[in-house]
């Protein structure tokens, strides 16, 4: 296999941003459903006051999305600056991006200390808070689908510029977001498995994870035709040096171990450890999806660089001096 | 005021990298290739050498995904495209977007960086004693590929002839 160089300014910090992004937005999805259609609560007097943990299992999506944020503070050059990151949001998905996580983080946060907080004065049942919650739910999924939108505006990078990518990074966000909250509630009785809950929500999650592996197939075997470079990254990732988060990280630990596990814990009554492990197992998973796509990005030959190349007719081609490598 | 832009005669370029050497020196004081704004690949087998500029191209994608407006067009000074440091973040998105590799991450100062015309005085071109580098009316170069691309035609008629 040639040698094959990857991009490298947007690396691991960057992915744990894109992943806890995605998985803190896609557990608020699913968790403000199950709200919404089953009202789970289980208040618990703590120092006199009433306070509802079911709901902090449900909405703790935005907590998880602020911790991520500051991530991508840390991958900048000049961190005190970051405020500055929201002043183009006209062209740029930075900017863009940083208005939806924050809109969702103020809203989701404010939803959650209003369902679990005894604050009777907000009155919590009014039908007005129908409105902060279908907002907070549509910038939870513009959350989900801006962590591939990100990526997708790198035009001169083939493996990300398509739309099958925020598609993937959305069921991606929804398969982990709802393992979150299996994970969050398990041991709890909550959600138990006599009464069915439990397996509808692990039968969900096992077809998102079906959803989940569809589109993978579909994203790479489409990049792997769409140009060269599109090609060699795909090649990177399967066969290259990345084949170790392909194979170990995305597949094994994203697909194969939370499939199986969850298929034996549907049999063994809904037995906690495997659930847990298979649900650890997934968490890892999609974090290597994330670090996966991202190292194995290689940008488009320069056009200068291709014409010389064809002109001169140059077959090997001598990389380490390009801008970027 | 005529357009002027940066053009590269590659045929002409010798690898010497004079170029890189003075862009580091007047950006930044400092004789440090790494840190020029112009880049000189080679295929050293073949010798042949290719200077790597900044186009500011007419639908700039480092102008469109900067999330600060750092990166900006300035029409009054030959429409460059800048990067402010001032505003600059340095979150690379528009190394990342430019499809010729050009701006370029400083490591010293944590902000991207990309070529200014050196304010209407390119140094490379002041110092490219191979004559490799151009500052040129934007309109004189469109004629001048016109000329090369007819006098190609003519070459290939009389062969055929």
């Amino acid at each position: 296999m040639k040698h094959l160089r990857p991009q490298e300014h947007w690396g691991w910090i960057i992915a744990i941003y894109l992943y806890l992004a995605g998985m803190g937005a896609g557990s608020y999805i699913i968790g403000a459903i199950i709200n919404w259609f089953i009202h789970p609560s289980r208040v618990v007097l703590i120092r006199g006051l009433a306070l509802d943990p079911a709901k902090a299992a449900l909405l703790w999506g935005p907590i998880l999305v602020a911790i991520g944020a500051p991530f991508l503070v840390l991958d900048l050059g000049i961190k005190k600056r970051f405020l500055y990151a929201c002043l183009n949001p006209r062209t740029s998905w930075v900017a863009r991006g940083f208005l939806i996580l924050s809109i969702f983080i103020v809203f989701g946060l404010i939803l959650l200390a209003k369902s679990v907080l005894p604050f009777g004065w907000l009155h919590a049942e009014s039908d007005l808070w129908y409105i902060p919650e279908v907002i907070a739910i549509a910038f939870a999924f513009g959350t989900a689908i801006y962590t591939g939108i990100l990526l997708k505006a790198t035009k001169s990078i083939p493996l990300w510029n398509t739309y099958l990518l925020p598609l993937l990074f959305l069921v991606s966000a929804l398969s982990t977001g709802s393992m979150a909250i299996i994970l969050s509630t398990l041991g709890t009785g909550l959600f138990s498995h006599d009464a069915g809950a439990l397996e509808v929500l692990i039968s969900g999650e096992q077809i998102l994870v079906v959803i989940e592996g569809i589109v993978l197939y579909l994203y790479l075997s489409r990049r792997y035709r769409v140009s060269e470079q599109g090609k060699d990254s795909v090649r990177l990732l399967l066969f290259g040096k990345k084949k170790l988060i392909f194979w170990g990280g995305i597949v094994l630990l994203g697909f194969i171990f939370p499939f199986v596990l969850e298929t034996i814990a549907a049999f063994s009554h809904g037995n906690v450890v495997l659930i847990f492990v298979s649900g650890l197992t997934l968490l890892c998973g999609g974090f290597f999806l994330r670090l996966g796509v991202l190292s194995a990005g290689i940008k488009e030959q320069i056009p200068m660089q291709r014409w010389t190349e064809f002109q001169y007719d140059l077959k090997a081609i001598n990389t380490k001096d390009l801008p970027g490598n | 005021m005529e357009e002027r832009v940066l053009v590269v005669d590659q045929q002409k370029c010798t690898g010497c990298r004079q170029c890189e050497l003075v862009c580091s020196v007047y950006h930044t004081g400092s004789s440090n290739p790494s840190r020029s704004r112009i880049k000189v690949v080679k295929w050293e087998h073949a010798g042949i050498y290719l200077p790597l500029i900044c186009n500011h191209c007419e639908k700039a994608y480092c102008l469109e995904v900067c999330p600060t407006k750092a990166c900006h067009r300035e029409p009054e000074l030959n429409n460059r495209v800048v990067i402010d440091k001032k505003l600059c973040i340095g979150c690379k998105t528009c190394i990342m977007a430019c499809p010729f590799s050009h701006p370029f991450f400083d490591i010293k100062e944590q902000v991207t960086v990309k070529c200014d015309y050196c304010d209407g005085d390119p140094q490379c071109v002041a110092f490219c004693y191979a004559k490799a580098l151009f500052f040129t009316d934007a309109d004189k170069i469109q004629m001048s590929k016109k000329r090369e691309a007819a006098n190609k035609f003519l070459e290939s008629l009389k062969q055929i002839r």
